[in-house]
């Protein structure tokens, strides 16, 4: 027992850490750094395209659904026109009868 | 001489009549005149339409009111360089649908001298318009206009002289006992 709490406590125990310990960390969180940044530039460029490529559905979507509007209105005002052309006709046929009668 | 034969009636028709159907058989005809207009808009596309005129601009304006109260509206017109071209069965299926009781026929217009005959129908629908058709044939010409849904004529009237519609003389009609 004694033996295994020896085993422990040497195991637990803080060691100095080894020569140039820091200085090859500092090395490695020096070489990830342009890799994050590169990440963070595609990551951005990625946002910018799609928010690109959203805008662009937007704008192409209301620009068909402006010219459906458009048409629309043009063929409602072309019914509306033969609508009240023939109805103009026939009230003026109507007055020419009753005037003749 | 023009002989005009102006038929009246009003019938408060019982409701649920269906609209218009206009004939597949017309869409032949389109093949041998010289001119066609052919405009389907059903509510959706009034709704569109309506979404694309103006609150400020009064012409646009008074189109909007008149078209917040349709369901649809149809026309057919076709215009053929000889006589002859259309017979008279080809639009029976149209009358037929016309003569039900929910439309009345309000005038009718025959002349043997230039062989035009103009009919208008309303619908009505617990005593309010709910659908206006005109039938026109001449030799050369023959135009049906199906529309359905609330309509004022006399709105219709009042686009006269706007979107290149010609003035309707609105004088009032004495004496005789004709409705238009």
């Amino acid at each position: 027992m004694e033996d295994f709490e020896r085993q422990l406590k040497y195991a637990l125990a803080r060691k100095p850490e080894p020569p140039a310990f820091e200085a090859k960390a500092l090395a490695a969180i020096a070489a990830a750094k342009p890799e994050r940044r590169m990440l963070w530039r595609w990551d951005a460029l990625a946002a910018s395209v799609l928010i690109a490529a959203g805008l662009w559905a937007q704008h192409q979507h209301g620009l068909s659904e402006r010219a459906a509007g458009e048409a629309a209105k043009a063929r409602l005002e072309l019914a509306l026109k033969i609508t009240v052309t023939e109805l103009s006709k026939i009230q003026k046929t109507v007055r020419t009868s009753t005037e003749d009668e | 001489m023009i002989k005009i034969a102006l038929i009246t009636c009003i019938v408060f028709a019982p409701l649920g009549a269906q609209e218009i159907k206009l004939p597949p058989n017309l869409d032949r005809l389109a093949a041998k005149a010289t001119e066609v207009v052919d405009v389907t808009m059903d509510a959706n596309l009034l709704q569109l339409a309506s979404r694309f005129l103006s609150d400020k601009d009064p012409d646009d304006a008074h189109v909007k009111k008149i078209v917040g109260g349709l369901k649809g509206i149809y026309v057919r017109s076709f215009e053929f360089e000889k006589p002859g071209e259309y017979q008279e069965s080809d639009i029976d299926s149209v009358r037929t649908q016309l003569h039900t009781p929910a439309w009345s026929r309000i005038v009718g217009v025959r002349s043997l001298k230039s062989g035009e005959n103009s009919e208008v129908y309303l619908k009505t629908e617990n005593g309010k318009i709910g659908g206006l058709a005109i039938l026109v044939t001449e030799p050369k010409q023959l135009t049906i206009v199906s529309i359905e849904g609330t309509i004022d004529p006399d709105q219709l009237n009042e686009l006269g002289g706007h979107f290149g519609i010609p003035k309707v003389d609105t004088r009032k009609e004495t004496g005789h006992g004709k409705d238009q």
